[in-house]
C-alpha cells in the first residue's frame, strides 16, 4: 500500500524534479554564439589551461601555472600586449579524460577564453579534441606539451600546435647519435608498449637502428619487480648500451634494478622519462643517475650562463615565490614568452582565426629558449624539430656533453637527421617580445 | 481487487509521465547553452551510473564498490564492437550492456556467497585493477584508448544542431527509457522479491525465493546498465580509455547514490546533478576564496565527502524522505 502511494507520488517528484533542475540552469539562454571576439576585451585577454593539479600527474605539472601566470604579470606590469593585460583562467583536470573535457567546455562555452594554451596528456588531449572538437570551434589549441605525432595533422586538428618534438623525431635522432657515438656496441631498447613505443620503433626503424634486445612493457605495469625481469633480459643479450624510451616511473625503476643487480651498462634516456627532478622525486639516488646520457631541446635548466634561462630564474624569484627552478618552470615560462609573441602577432584587433593565421605565417621567427628550431608553417604545426644530449653529473644536472649544446634535427617522416646550424633570437630586451 | 486497481493505475500514470518528463526535456534542451546541454547529457549518463546503485543495493541488498569497472565493460564492448565489427551504433549500446551483464552475471555468481564488507572489498579490487587491464592488450588501444564516434547529428536535426545536443538527446532518452524499465521491474514480482530479500534473506528463503539466483539476477540486471552508462560516459568524450574509469568513479556513483537516497529511483536525478554540479560550485568557490592551490584543489574531494557524511548522518533515506516527512507531519 504504501509502497504504491509513493511510486505515485515519485513519479511527480520525478517530473518535478527533472524539468526543475534543467529549468534552474536554463536561465542564461542565449543565442548561438559564434566565437570571433570571445575572450578579448579593450583592456584584458583571456586565455586557458586546463592542468593537473591533483592525482598521480599533478607532481611537476602543477607548477606549470603559476609559472606561466608569473611571467604573464610581468608582461601586464610592462603594458601588457597592445595594452590588453593577459588573464589565465586554471582548471583542474586530474589528468582524467572525462575531466579534461568538462573543464575544457566551461573554459570555453563559460569562461569563453581567446585560446586554450599548454594543454598536456595526450590521451586526454585526444578526448578535448574529439568531443570539444577545439578545430570546429576555431578556437586556437596553443603550444601542446606531448610528442604524440597525431597531433601533427594539421587537417584533423587545424588550431593545435604541438611544442615538443615529436617521438618518432626524438627517437630517429637518438638512432643517429647511437650510430655516430657507439658504432659495434650491442644495443638494447626498453619501450612502452602503446603508441608512445610504436612511434619510437618508427622512428628507430627510419634511422636503420639494429637493437640486440627489445623489451617492451604496458604502460602502468613498472616496478621494481617487473624492472627486474627487464634488467635480465639485457643482461642475457650483453647489452652494452640501453635507450629507455618511457615514462619516469618506468626509467627511474629500470636504473634503480639495475644498479641493485650490479648490472652496468650506458643508459640513454628518453625526454619523457629523463627529467632529473621528476627521478629525484620518484626516489631514484643521483649516483644511479650519474653519467647516463639524457635528450633535450631547451638549454639546461640549471645553466645560468644561458640568457633565457637566468632572465627566467629572475622572473621566477620576483613573481614566483622563488618555486624551484626545473625543467617544468622553465617550459612553462618559455610557453609564456612564445605566447605573448603569438597574440602580438595576431595584431591590435586580435581574432581566433588571425592567431592561428599568424601562429602558421611568424611561429617559426619568434624568440625562445629552444635551442632547436621552431617549424611553425602552413600546415606544420609542430614546433620544436631537435635535440641535444647531455649526460648527468653527480647533482643529477643534464650537462651538454663536450660543453657546448649541439643540436641534431630531423623530422617525422623519412628525412634526413642533420646536424642543426640553428641559431636562436637572441632574448628581446628586459625579456619583453617587441615583435 | 484495489491493489490490481492500484498497479494499472501506477502503469498508466507512468505511460503518461514519461512521455510527458521527454518532452518537458526536449524543450528545454533547446532553449540552455551548450554548456549546460552538455552537463544536462552528464547528468543522464550519472542517473543510469546511480540507478544501477539503486537496483542493487538499494533494493537486493548488495554492495558494489565496483561499478566503475562495470562502465569500463561496457565502454570498451561498446567501442569494439563499433571498430572491429563497424556496428551501427545504436547496437553499440545493446552490446555494452550485453557485454557488462554477461560479465556482471558470472560477477554475481562467484560473489553470490559474500556478503557486506566482503562484496565491497571483491568489488573494489575490480574497479581498481580491471580497467589498467587495458594497458596489456594492444587491441585496447592502451593509455591512448580507443576513440568511440557516435557521429554527428542526423542533418534533417538542422545546422544549428550541436553535438552536445545529440549527446543529450541519446544520454537523455537512454536515461528515461532505464528510469521507466527499472520503475516496472522493481514493481513487479522480481523487485519485491529482491526487497524481502534485503530486508531479511532467511524469511525470504522460507518463503520460497531462491536466494542466489534472486541476488544473481540482481547483479546482472544492474551490471547491463552499469555497462550500458559506460557507453554513455564513452560518448561524451568520444574516447575509451583506462583512465575514464578510475577508482574514484565508482565512489562518485555510490556517493550520488547514496544522495538520491538508495531506495528512491527518483532521486538519482538529484544525486546525477549533485555529481556534475560539485566540480563547478568548489571551482567558483576556489575562486571567490583565493587561497592556496593546494586548499582549492582538493576543494571537490571535500565537498564530495562532507555532502556523503552529512546525508548519511541527516538524511540516510535521501532527501526526498526528508520532504516526505515534513509533508506527514503537516497533515
Amino acid at each position: 500500500m504504501f509502497g504504491q502511494r509513493r511510486s505515485k507520488r515519485n513519479i511527480f517528484a520525478l517530473a518535478t524534479l527533472a524539468a526543475g533542475a534543467l529549468a534552474v540552469t536554463a536561465l542564461p539562454a542565449q543565442a548561438f554564439n559564434v566565437h570571433t571576439t570571445d575572450g578579448v576585451t579593450p583592456t584584458t585577454i583571456k586565455l586557458g589551461i586546463t592542468i593537473p593539479l591533483t592525482g598521480s600527474a599533478a607532481p611537476g605539472y602543477s607548477k606549470i601555472p603559476a609559472a606561466m601566470i608569473a611571467y604573464f604579470n610581468y608582461v601586464n606590469d610592462n603594458g601588457g600586449v597592445n595594452g590588453r593585460k593577459i588573464q589565465l583562467v586554471v582548471k583542474d583536470d586530474a589528468y582524467l579524460p572525462t575531466l579534461a573535457v568538462a573543464k575544457t567546455n566551461e573554459l570555453i562555452l563559460k569562461d569563453k577564453v581567446f585560446a586554450v594554451i599548454g594543454a598536456l596528456g595526450t590521451a586526454n588531449h585526444i578526448a578535448v579534441s574529439k568531443s570539444v572538437n577545439l578545430g570546429r570551434r576555431g578556437v586556437p589549441d596553443l603550444f601542446l606539451n606531448t610528442g604524440f605525432s597525431g597531433f601533427a595533422d594539421a587537417k584533423k586538428y587545424p588550431t593545435t600546435f604541438s611544442l615538443f618534438p615529436s617521438y618518432v623525431m626524438e627517437a630517429k635522432i637518438m638512432g643517429q647519435y647511437l650510430k655516430d657515438k657507439f658504432p659495434g656496441k650491442k644495443l638494447g631498447l626498453i619501450y612502452q608498449a602503446d603508441d608512445f613505443g610504436t612511434d619510437a620503433l618508427a622512428g628507430f626503424k627510419q634511422a636503420g637502428t639494429n637493437f640486440a634486445v627489445k623489451v617492451s612493457y604496458a604502460s602502468g605495469s613498472q616496478s621494481a619487480q617487473t624492472a627486474a625481469g627487464w634488467v635480465s633480459k639485457l643482461k642475457a643479450a650483453g647489452a652494452e648500451v640501453v635507450v629507455m624510451f618511457g615514462v619516469t616511473t618506468a626509467s627511474g625503476a629500470a636504473l634503480a634494478t639495475s644498479a641493485a643487480l650490479g648490472y652496468k651498462a650506458q643508459w640513454i634516456l628518453g625526454s619523457v622519462g629523463g627529467d632529473a627532478t621528476t627521478l629525484k622525486a620518484v626516489g631514484v639516488p643521483a649516483v644511479v643517475l650519474t653519467g647516463a646520457i639524457g635528450a633535450s631541446f631547451l638549454p639546461a635548466p640549471t645553466d645560468t650562463s644561458d640568457p633565457y634561462v637566468a632572465f627566467f630564474q629572475g622572473i621566477n624569484t620576483k613573481y614566483n615565490g622563488g618555486a624551484v627552478f626545473d625543467n617544468n618552470v622553465l617550459v612553462a615560462m618559455n610557453t609564456a614568452m612564445m605566447t605573448v609573441q603569438a597574440l602580438r602577432a595576431a595584431g591590435a584587433n586580435p581574432t581566433q582565426k588571425g592567431l592561428v593565421a599568424a601562429l602558421e605565417s611568424k611561429g617559426s621567427t619568434f624568440a625562445s629558449a629552444g635551442l632547436a628550431p621552431l617549424n611553425y608553417a602552413k600546415g606544420v604545426h609542430v614546433g620544436y624539430n631537435g635535440y641535444w644530449f647531455g649526460s648527468y653529473n653527480s647533482s643529477g644536472e643534464l650537462k651538454p656533453i663536450g660543453g657546448d649544446y649541439s643540436v641534431y634535427t630531423t623530422d617525422s617522416g623519412a628525412g634526413a637527421i642533420a646536424k642543426s646550424t640553428y641559431v636562436r633570437p637572441a632574448l628581446p630586451a628586459n625579456g619583453l617580445p617587441t615583435n | 481487487m484495489r491493489n490490481l486497481f492500484g498497479h494499472s493505475s501506477r502503469r498508466l500514470k507512468a505511460a503518461i509521465a514519461f512521455p510527458v518528463i521527454g518532452v518537458v526535456l526536449f524543450i528545454i534542451s533547446n532553449r540552455v547553452d551548450e554548456l549546460r546541454v552538455y552537463q544536462g547529457a552528464n547528468v543522464a549518463v550519472y542517473v543510469v551510473a546511480i540507478i544501477s546503485i539503486i537496483l542493487l543495493t538499494g533494493y537486493s541488498g548488495q554492495i558494489s564498490l565496483g561499478h566503475g569497472a562495470l562502465m569500463a565493460v561496457g565502454a570498451y564492448a561498446a567501442v569494439l564492437s563499433q571498430v572491429y565489427w563497424h556496428l551501427p551504433i545504436i547496437l553499440t549500446f545493446v552490446v555494452a550492456v550485453l557485454a557488462a551483464a554477461g560479465f556482471g552475471a558470472i560477477l554475481g555468481t562467484a560473489a553470490g556467497r559474500l556478503t557486506g564488507p566482503y562484496l565491497a572489498g571483491t568489488t573494489l579490487a575490480l574497479a581498481v585493477g580491471l580497467p589498467s587491464l587495458a594497458n596489456q592488450f594492444g587491441f585496447l588501444g592502451g593509455e591512448q584508448g580507443l576513440n568511440y564516434d557516435v557521429g554527428l547529428p542526423p542533418t534533417w536535426l538542422g545546422a544549428d544542431f550541436t553535438q552536445y545536443k545529440w549527446f543529450f538527446w541519446i544520454s537523455a532518452l537512454a536515461a528515461l527509457m532505464v528510469t521507466w524499465l527499472s520503475f516496472n521491474l522493481l514493481g513487479s514480482h522480481y523487485g519485491r522479491n529482491w526487497r524481502a530479500l534485503r530486508s531479511n534473506p532467511t524469511a525470504a528463503a522460507l518463503m520460497g525465493i531462491h536466494v542466489g539466483r534472486s541476488k544473481v539476477l540482481a547483479f546482472t540486471v544492474s551490471s547491463g546498465l552499469a555497462g550500458l552508462s559506460g557507453a554513455l560516459l564513452a560518448m561524451t568524450i568520444s574516447l575509451v580509455t583506462p583512465s575514464a574509469f578510475p577508482t574514484s568513479l565508482s565512489f562518485s556513483i555510490v556517493t550520488g547514490a547514496v544522495l538520491a537516497g538508495v531506495t528512491l529511483l527518483t532521486g538519482s536525478i538529484v544525486g546525477a546533478v549533485v555529481l556534475v554540479a560539485i566540480p563547478e560550485i568548489t571551482g567558483a568557490l576556489a575562486t571567490h576564496l583565493g587561497g592556496s592551490e593546494k586548499v582549492t584543489s582538493n576543494l571537490p574531494g571535500l565537498l564530495t565527502s562532507v555532502l556523503l557524511i552529512v546525508a548519511v548522518l541527516l538524511f540516510p533515506n535521501g532527501p526526498q524522505a526528508i520532504m516526505k516527512r515534513t509533508r506527514k507531519s503537516s497533515h
